[in-house]
C-alpha cells in the first residue's frame, strides 16, 4: 500500500509549551490557505447529571467575547481578514477551527489566545445562548425522527457511562446551567494543559511556532480534570424501547456497545460497516432495499470514541412494513457474517472504499488538521493520523467474523423502534 | 484590512469538442492520487412533463440499473470494487453523473459511466422498484419539517413555472409515470451536444482526452429541436402559506422572491450583498435573529440561481410562540438593508471573507471538476473563476443596495411557515392573506 502523499507525518513540527499547550504544525502549500484547529479534551463524557450539555453550551459561549476582543468581534475580525470559523462538540472533544487566507495567521493567534486566556462569561450572553441552544435541540432532536430515536438508544446502550446522555444535553439541564458552572468549567477544561493546536497549510512552521509561543505562553495552566466515571455493567440480554410519533412510516435503530477507539477492532468494525451499508452493492442495501424492498434507506455507523462507543444500524422502513418483518432479515445477515465472515471480494471492496474515503479526508488542509487532532484526542498521539489506511489493509476475513460475533451479539443488542401514531 | 486580490490559479485546462458535439475538459492537479469524473447532461427537472414531475430524477436513478452490456448489479459491483461510488442526480437544469477513484482505474470507470449515460435500457423490474422506492422515500421526507418548507416554498414562489417543483417529484406524478416516459426522455434529451465530461486529478491530460474521445466519441443520438426556453420567475403580491404540521414544536420559516439567473451581470453584487445580509456568522440576519434576540439557532439568506431564473430566499426556524416575531425581523431587516445598503466596514468584511475563502472551494479534484462543469453548463466566462477576487472587490455599496431593492422581499414575496396551523396561522395574518394547506399537499 502506498503512503498518503498529502500526509507527511515526518514533516510535522511539534512542541509542548511549558503551560502544557501542545502544538503540531504542518506546511502544505498547494492552496494559499491555512486550517487552524484547537482541540479541547472535553465533551459530554466529562459531564454530570444536572449540567448535561454544558460542553456544548460552552462551545457557544466561546464566540461571545473575551478581554481584548468583545462580543461579536471574533467572527467580524476573522471574516475581515478572509477567514471563517466554526466548532463542534462531541461525546469526547470540543474542537474549534478557522480556515483563512494564509496572511491572517497572526490575527487568528490573537483571537484564539485571547479567548483561551480571558473569556468573558456575562449573564446576558449566557441567557441568549441558552435560548439558541434550546432552538438547536428542538431542531435536531425534538422535531427529528432520528434525533428522538438516537436519544433513546444511547440511554439503552449505556446505563452508567456519561455517553448515556445526548451531547446537547437534557432540556431541563440546559435551563439549569449557571454562570458559576461555566466559570468552573472554563478554568478546568479550557486551560492550555487540556488543549492542543493543529495548523496545516501555507505556513512556515518555525515562525508559526514562535508566534504561537508568544501568543499563548503566558496563559496559566489549570487544575487537573476529574476522571471520567466508567463501570458500565455487563449487558445480559436484549434491551428495547419504543418511540411513538406521528411519523409517516416505521423505522428501526439498533445499537451495540463496541470497543474503545484504541482497540485494533475499531478498524475491523469500519470494514464491517462499509461491507454492510456503503454503496449500492453493500450487503444490507442489496438485501433490505433492493431484493426485499423492506427499507428505503439503511445507514450503519461506527463512531470511534475514547471509551467504548456504539455500533449503529438505522433503517427507514418502506410504508406498511412492520419492524417484526424487518428484524429477522437483519439478524440473519449479521448471523451469517458472524458464522462465515465476509467473502474475499466483499472484503477487498470494503477496503478499497475505505482507502478512498481516507484519501478524500486528507485531500484538504482542514481534513489533515482535523485528522491529526482527532488521532491525538482519541488515540493518544497525532502519529496515528491516517494510519487507519494500514489497519484497513491488514484486516482479514476472520477478523470480521470474530468482531461481528463478539460485539454484534443478539444478547447485547439494544433496539429502538418508531411506531407511527395518530396519522389521518 | 485588506482583501486578498490575487488571481485564482486553475490548472491548465485541456478542452476538446468531439465530432459528435460532446465537450471534454481535462485538467491535471497535484495532490491525492485520485481522479474526479463529472459528466453533465444539460437536461433536468425543468423538462419534466406537466403531470410527470420527477421524471428527470427517475431517469438519473434508473439509468444506472442496466445497459445493453451490463446489468445494474454488475455496474455497482464493478465501480464499488474499485473503491469508488457512482453518484447520479438531477437538478432543475441538468443531470449529473459523478465519481472519484484511484487514477489507475480511470479507463474502466469511464467506460462504465459513458455506458450508463449513453445506453441505459431501463429494465422494467428495476424501473418499477426504483419508482416504488422513491415514492416511499417521499413519505419519510414528510417527517422533516425543513424539507417540507423547502418544497412548499419552491411551489409558492415559482407557481406554475418549470422550476416550481421539487426535482425528486411528487408521489402521485411518480406513480403515473411509465417506463416508456423514461425511454422517451432519454432519447429526446440525452444527446452528445448536451453533454460535457470533466476529468480532473492525477492524470495526463492528452491521454485523458484521447480516452474520452474513444469512449464518448462513438455516441450517436438524434438531435431534436432545442429545449423550450424557461422564462423568469413570475412576480406576485405578498402572501402567507401555512403548511399545517400539528405535531411539531418549532416552526420552519422561508421567505422567497423571484430573483436572478446564474449568468446575470448582477452576479457579484448579489453575492456580496447576500454575504453582508445573510451569508456568514456576522451577517445582519445572524445578528438580528440569533445574537440580539435568541430567536433561532440558524438563519441565512441566499440567491438560488439557476440557468434561466432564480430566487432570493431567507430561511430560519423558531419555537411556535415566536413565529411571527421571526417573520417580522426577517422582513424588517430586508427593508432596512434595501434602504441604506451595507456600510463601508460591512462591505469590506464581506469582500475579504468571500475572496479569502474562495480557494477553499477549489481545494479538491472534485471541487475543481464541479466548478469547471458549472462554468460550461451555465455559459459563464472562466474569468469569473480566475478573477473572482478582483470582481468581488469591485462591487460597491450602491450596487448591493440596488440588488436588494430589486430582489429582496419588500412588499412582495411568499412567506411559508411549517407548523401547527392553529398555533401559528392567526399571528401571521398581519403579513398578508393566509392560506393553510396540509403538509401532505407538498408530496
Amino acid at each position: 500500500m502506498r503512503p498518503v502523499p498529502t500526509l507527511d507525518l515526518d514533516s510535522v513540527v511539534t512542541a509542548d509549551l511549558p503551560n502544557g499547550l501542545r502544538v503540531r504544525l504542518l506546511a502544505e502549500r498547494n492552496t494559499p490557505t491555512v486550517s487552524y484547529y484547537t482541540f479541547f479534551q472535553v465533551g459530554s463524557r466529562n459531564e454530570r447529571l444536572g449540567t448535561t450539555g454544558i460542553s456544548h453550551l460552552f462551545e457557544h459561549m466561546m464566540f461571545n467575547g473575551a478581554a481584548r476582543y468583545g462580543p461579536k468581534e471574533f467572527d467580524r475580525l476573522l471574516e475581515s481578514r478572509g477567514g471563517s470559523s466554526n466548532a463542534y462538540t462531541s461525546n469526547d472533544v470540543t474542537a474549534y477551527y478557522e480556515d483563512f487566507a494564509s496572511d491572517a495567521l497572526e490575527t487568528v493567534l490573537d483571537l484564539e489566545s485571547d479567548r483561551m486566556r480571558s473569556l468573558a462569561l456575562t449573564p446576558e450572553t449566557l441567557e441568549q445562548e441558552r435560548q439558541v441552544v434550546k432552538e438547536e435541540r428542538r431542531l435536531r432532536t425534538e422535531n427529528s425522527v432520528f434525533g428522538l430515536m438516537e436519544e433513546q438508544l444511547e440511554a439503552l446502550v449505556f446505563l452508567a457511562h456519561p455517553y448515556r446522555w445526548p451531547v446537547i444535553g437534557w432540556m431541563d439541564d440546559i435551563d439549569r446551567i449557571t454562570r458559576e458552572d461555566c466559570q468552573a468549567f472554563f478554568r478546568t477544561y479550557y486551560a492550555p494543559g487540556n488543549a492542543a493546536i493543529y495548523a496545516v497549510g501555507d505556513l512556515d512552521p518555525e515562525a508559526a511556532l514562535a508566534a504561537i509561543a508568544r501568543a499563548y505562553g503566558d496563559i496559566p495552566t489549570g487544575p487537573a480534570p476529574a476522571p471520567v466515571a466508567q463501570g458500565e455493567p455487563v449487558q445480559r440480554g436484549e434491551r428495547r424501547a419504543v418511540v411513538r410519533y406521528p411519523s409517516q412510516a416505521p423505522a428501526v435503530l439498533v445499537g451495540w456497545r463496541g470497543p474503545p477507539a484504541t482497540s485494533g477492532d475499531s478498524a475491523v468494525l469500519d470494514v464491517l460497516q462499509t461491507a454492510l451499508a456503503v454503496g449500492e452493492s453493500s450487503r444490507l442495501r442489496r438485501r433490505l432495499i433492493e431484493a426485499e424492498e423492506l427499507a428505503v434507506s439503511v445507514h450503519v455507523s461506527w463512531g470511534w470514541r475514547i471509551d467504548p462507543g456504539v455500533f449503529l444500524i438505522f433503517a427507514e422502513l418502506a410504508p406498511g412494513v412492520r419492524p417484526e418483518r424487518f428484524e429477522p432479515v437483519l439478524w440473519e445477515e449479521l448471523d451469517q457474517i458472524a458464522a462465515r465472515g465476509l467473502g474475499k471480494a466483499e472484503l477487498a471492496r470494503a477496503q478499497r472504499l475505505l482507502r478512498s474515503s481516507v484519501l478524500h479526508e486528507l485531500a484538504t488542509h482542514n481534513g489533515v488538521a482535523h485528522a491529526l487532532g482527532q488521532a491525538e484526542a482519541l488515540l493518544g498521539t497525532w502519529r496515528e493520523a491516517g494510519r487507519a489506511l494500514e489497519q484497513y489493509a491488514a484486516v482479514g476475513g476472520r477478523d470480521v467474523r470474530r468482531v461481528t460475533a463478539s460485539y454484534l451479539d443478539s444478547a447485547k443488542r439494544c433496539l429502538v423502534t418508531l411506531e407511527p401514531e395518530g396519522l389521518p | 484590512m485588506t482583501a486578498p486580490l490575487g488571481a485564482i490559479h486553475l490548472p491548465p485546462l485541456h478542452e476538446r469538442f468531439l465530432d459528435n458535439g460532446a465537450r471534454v475538459i481535462a485538467a491535471e492537479r497535484p495532490g491525492v492520487p485520485l481522479v474526479a469524473v463529472r459528466l453533465v447532461v444539460s437536461a433536468g427537472a425543468a423538462l419534466d412533463p406537466a403531470q410527470g414531475h420527477g421524471l428527470a430524477h427517475l431517469v438519473a436513478q434508473v439509468a444506472r440499473r442496466g445497459t445493453a452490456r451490463r446489468s445494474g448489479r454488475f455496474i455497482d459491483d464493478r465501480i464499488e470494487s474499485l473503491g469508488s461510488e457512482l453518484g447520479t442526480g438531477a437538478d432543475e437544469d441538468a443531470t449529473y453523473f459523478g465519481l472519484s477513484a484511484p487514477a489507475e482505474f480511470l479507463p474502466e470507470l469511464l467506460d462504465v459511466v459513458v455506458d450508463v449515460v449513453t445506453g441505459p435500457t431501463f429494465p422494467a423490474p428495476e424501473w418499477g422498484r426504483i419508482r416504488r422506492r422513491e415514492i416511499a422515500s417521499l413519505a419519510h421526507l414528510l417527517d422533516e419539517p425543513g424539507a417540507v418548507a423547502d418544497r412548499a416554498m419552491l411551489d409558492a414562489v415559482y407557481r406554475g413555472h418549470p422550476y416550481g417543483h421539487p426535482t425528486d417529484g411528487r408521489a402521485r406524478h411518480l406513480a403515473s409515470l411509465r417506463r416508456g416516459d423514461a425511454l422517451a426522455f432519454h432519447r429526446r434529451w440525452y444527446t452528445p451536444a448536451a453533454t460535457t465530461l470533466v476529468v480532473v486529478g492525477a492524470l495526463e491530460p492528452e491521454r485523458a482526452l484521447d480516452l474520452a474521445r474513444r469512449k464518448l466519441g462513438r455516441w450517436r443520438a438524434a438531435e431534436g429541436p432545442p429545449p423550450p426556453t424557461v422564462p423568469a420567475a413570475p412576480h406576485a403580491p405578498r402572501a402567507v402559506l401555512v403548511v399545517d404540521k400539528p405535531d411539531v414544536t418549532q416552526t420552519q420559516v422561508r421567505i422567497a422572491t423571484p430573483a436572478l439567473a446564474r449568468a446575470s451581470a448582477e452576479y457579484f453584487p448579489a453575492l456580496v450583498a447576500n454575504a453582508v445580509f445573510g451569508g456568514g456568522f456576522t451577517s445582519r440576519l445572524m445578528e438580528a435573529v440569533r445574537v440580539n434576540r435568541g430567536l433561532s439557532y440558524g438563519v441565512r439568506s441566499r440567491f438560488a440561481m439557476s440557468r434561466s431564473a432564480g430566487i432570493f430566499l431567507e430561511s430560519s426556524f423558531t419555537k411556535l410562540e415566536t413565529t411571527a416575531d421571526l417573520v417580522e425581523v426577517l422582513l424588517e431587516e430586508a427593508e432596512r438593508f434595501s434602504e441604506a445598503g451595507p456600510d463601508e466596514e460591512e462591505l469590506r468584511r464581506a469582500q475579504a471573507y468571500l475572496a479569502g475563502l474562495f480557494p477553499l472551494s477549489l481545494e479538491t479534484h472534485d471541487q475543481v471538476a464541479e466548478k469547471l462543469a458549472d462554468v460550461a453548463l451555465y455559459g459563464i466566462a472562466l474569468e469569473e473563476v480566475t478573477r473572482y477576487r478582483e470582481r468581488v472587490h469591485q462591487v460597491t455599496a450602491a450596487e448591493c443596495r440596488e440588488v436588494a431593492c430589486r430582489y429582496f422581499p419588500l412588499e412582495r414575496g411568499v412567506i411559508v411557515a411549517v407548523g401547527p396551523a392553529r398555533r401559528i396561522a392567526s399571528a401571521l395574518a398581519r403579513f398578508g392573506p393566509v392560506t393553510v394547506v396540509k403538509a401532505r399537499s407538498v408530496l
